[in-house]
């Protein structure tokens, strides 16, 4: 927020007076006024309408939480390059497996090995699984220390093709980046591209307007996850540069693209037309101003609050998203184990982890399910999306005059 | 307008919308390479999936003489017979047509989804959705049930008792809903009905514990598998091979006509829980919309009239208030629908429920069954256009501006 370090003042300005229909019409009668008494004080409107919005977020205690935690998971992303990252010299063998196994690599670990890359494993018994943890069966489960690095993410029935193993809480910083960065960047073209076209819609109207609706209708009734869906299951059929890493966010992130710009062009639109109606933009005409300067400099400003609110509101949403394609069994991603706050989460509670604790737990005595595998990546979705819930919310009180209490 | 016309008219303006779909839906089979599609539909062959063959190899005759490469006998009976070879609005066309007239394709011949669900290489997909759908419309119809049932009285309330307990209350459900990702509240549902009913160790155990004498065959986990026809467990004498004595294919409906009582109970029993997570996280935007809505009525002019006049308060909010809110609800419910129904693969695949859902969750495994993927996505969006016509039908009946404007 620019205008936070510098209060607009001790008194608040009174919210907009009755006729302020439109949510962040601009300039206020207030910052006018003001602009008049003092001609050097405020040099911009806008600024002074953003110092405003910067007032009243402040003033809403819920909004002031979300944007903290966003800003910690955002510092988190900044320093999690400089974290180091999951021991490259360690490798996690099987020691033994279980009973009845053949001891191939469809057998379940019944103990775990780590050792230096290239040094001897140290033995077949080299690292137990834990037989003196209690049960879930007892009727307390006693919550020990925070030992999230203990067990390896990801299913035990992997492990004899030694495959590098994130911790759950290096996952999760390592993961800070790449959650924060694919979620914007996929809504965010989405948002760009629905921005677009729904000014374009709403300000031309017409014929324009009758196709771009009638498209954004079509997309609107498929579901949206089941689009994502097979967008990707078509684009991992192409191969080629499709198969690396950047190709598959690309990938990703069209499927997306594909599926949310409709959203944003309906909101767009419908704050379009009833921008366009409006006395300024009628000046602006009477000015002289040519249509694409009217829909660049004046339409389109005013109209975007609603996206910087639905936006928000939608980044929450991705890591969401990106576990339930996970889970549903569909590869996201070049390696099994993406450092991806949401496929950390799906792969926590996949089928084929849980079975392989669930066997151990029956070929031991007794034997802790390893919850803080799925409590902590959980909580780190479930704390994202409901802190730009929080911030979405605080931005449209702030943002809307009618709101403002 | 008569409300019949209304109806005729809005049903008509649908066919445009199901025709855009299926046009997303051809461009996208479209991307797919010849070879794949092919595939899917005739299995591979000892030819290989290539245009060409080397003649001597497999004994074939040269197309003229001294030629080494000879058309695939595969390939050439595999474009002909998909029409791959016919221009492309052709194939357009002929693909609308069909999927209008009920061919919309067979299910392929070496795909995850046909082994998994044992439904057999080159069913037509219609029949395969046709076995699957009266569970997800049962399901689907439990779900709406409970959303209305928990989200027009809980919003109600929070608009009446404003930023007191209940209403923080409901607002915290509301959060929770659309933050938590549904996998992991589905599972975190079964997990704690396994502990409270039998605990950890029975999930797989048999069917003796109070778990399965209740809940079947909800985990999967690491247990035998079942049976793939829609009904749990243990089959029923009546139910036949292909279900020719099962009437309507809805399994509560089947049920009572067999006068099978406790089977219909059974039924509804297992799909409970799954539709109050379904509910819970589909409801969270139509409970702040329900509570906005009443909140904007409670301060409308009518509503002090009838205080006024003395009636009490009960009734100026059940009758005043709570009916006029109900239109934003059903309009609400009518555009999140698609959510709705997006939300249905991971739940049906988590609770093992045999829906169309579950079809789509496995069809999307590689190797992928696009038969069925495109199936079930038209499907899916028919039930959502579908929804929105009732919606839209409901909303016009209870307020006739709509179909008089």
């Amino acid at each position: 927020m620019a205008g936070s370090a510098n209060p607009p003042g001790p008194e608040p300005p009174p919210a907009a007076p009755s006729g302020g229909a439109v949510p962040a019409a601009r300039p206020l009668p207030g910052a006018a006024r003001s602009r008049a008494a003092s001609p050097g004080r405020r040099p911009s409107p806008r600024v002074a309408q953003l110092k405003r919005t910067a007032y009243f977020f402040r003033q809403n205690t819920l909004a002031m939480a979300g944007l903290v935690v966003i800003l910690f998971f955002l510092i988190i992303a900044l320093v999690a390059p400089f974290y180091p990252g999951p021991n490259e010299s360690l490798t996690i063998y099987c020691g033994s497996y279980y009973p009845g196994s053949t001891g191939n690599s469809s057998g379940i670990c019944n103990t775990v090995c780590t050792y230096a890359l290239g040094g001897t494993p140290p033995g077949p018994n080299c690292y137990a699984v834990p037989a003196e943890e209690p049960s879930l069966l007892a009727p307390t489960v006693s919550l020990r220390p925070l030992s999230i690095g203990s067990f390896p993410l990801g299913s035990l029935t992997e492990v004899p093709s030694g495959n590098l193993f994130y911790n759950t809480a290096t996952g999760l910083i390592k993961g800070a980046p790449w959650s924060l960065s694919i979620s914007i960047a996929i809504v965010g073209s989405g948002a760009l591209i629905g921005l677009l076209l729904g000014a374009l819609a709403g300000y031309l109207g017409g014929l324009t307007d009758e196709v771009i609706m009638r498209f954004t209708d079509i997309f609107l009734s498929i579901p949206a996850l089941l689009l994502v869906l097979v967008v990707l299951s078509v684009a991992g059929q192409l191969g080629g540069f499709t198969s690396t890493l950047y190709g598959r966010l690309a990938i990703l992130i069209g499927a997306f693209v594909v599926t949310w710009w409709p959203f944003y062009t309906r909101i767009v639109r419908g704050q379009v037309l009833v921008t366009r109606e409006q006395k300024y933009i009628e000046a602006a005409k009477a000015s002289g101003a040519r249509p694409g300067r009217v829909l660049v400099r004046h339409i389109i400003p005013n109209s975007v609050y609603p996206v910087l609110v639905q936006f928000s509101l939608d980044v929450g949403t991705i890591p969401i998203y990106l576990g339930t394609i996970i889970y549903l069994g569909y590869p996201i991603w070049p390696t099994a184990l993406f450092p991806e706050w949401g496929t950390i989460t799906a792969k926590a509670v996949s089928q084929e982890f849980v079975s392989a604790q669930v066997l151990l737990c029956q070929i031991s005595t007794s034997c802790t399910f390893p919850w803080w595998q799925i409590l902590f990546p959980g909580l780190t979705v479930f704390l994202f999306a409901i802190a730009v819930n929080f911030l979405s919310d605080g931005l449209r009180d702030a943002l809307d005059p009618r709101l403002r209490r | 307008m008569q409300m019949w016309v209304y109806i005729v008219r809005r049903v008509l303006l649908v066919v445009p919308v199901i025709i855009g779909v299926m046009s997303i839906t051809f461009a996208l089979v479209s991307a797919l390479p010849k070879s794949i599609r092919i595939l899917s539909y005739f299995g591979p062959s000892k030819f290989g999936d290539g245009p060409t063959v080397d003649c001597e190899r497999f004994g074939l005759k040269p197309p003229y003489p001294g030629a080494t490469e000879c058309p695939n006998p595969w390939w050439v009976h595999g474009t002909k017979a998909l029409g791959l070879n016919l221009p492309i609005p052709v194939q357009w066309g002929k693909y609308v047509v069909d999927s209008f007239t009920g061919h919309w394709g067979f299910t392929g011949a070496d795909s995850a989804a046909t082994s998994m669900l044992s439904i057999g290489t080159g069913t037509p997909v219609l029949t395969v959705l046709s076995w699957y759908l009266p569970y997800t419309l049962e399901l689907a119809a439990l779900s709406l049930l409970f959303i209305l049932l928990f989200s027009i009285p809980l919003g109600n309330l929070s608009a009446v008792y404003r930023n007191r307990p209940i209403d923080q209350a409901s607002r915290v459900m509301s959060f929770s809903g659309f933050a938590l990702p549904p996998f992991l509240l589905a599972i975190l549902v079964l997990l704690a009905l396994a502990l409270l009913s039998g605990g950890y160790h029975a999930i797989c155990s048999g069917t003796t514990t109070p778990y399965f004498l209740w809940y079947g065959s909800w985990p999967v986990w690491s247990c035998p598998p079942y049976n793939a026809a829609p009904y749990f467990g243990v089959q029923p004498a009546w139910i036949g091979p292909n279900f020719q004595t099962s009437p309507t294919h809805f399994p509560t409906i089947d049920a009572l006509i067999h006068g099978d009582y406790y089977l219909a109970w059974d039924t509804i029993r297992r799909i409970i829980f799954p539709a109050l997570t379904i509910a819970f996280t589909s409801m969270a935007g139509i409970l702040r919309f329900v509570r906005n809505s009443m909140l904007e009525v409670m301060n409308l002019d009518f509503i002090r009239t009838a205080r006024s006049k003395g009636v009490p308060e009960r009734t100026v909010i059940r009758r005043h208030a709570g009916r006029n809110s109900l239109n934003v609800t059903i309009t609400v419910l009518g555009l999140t629908f698609a959510f709705f129904i997006g939300g249905f693969p991971i739940t049906e695949l988590i609770f093992n429920l045999k829906g169309v859902g579950l079809v789509l969750a496995y069809s999307v495994l590689p190797p992928q069954d696009f038969g069925l993927i495109f199936g079930t996505t038209l499907l899916f969006t028919i039930i959502v256009v579908a929804a929105n016509i009732i919606v839209d039908i409901l909303y016009a009946y209870l307020d006739p501006r709509v179909r008089l404007g």
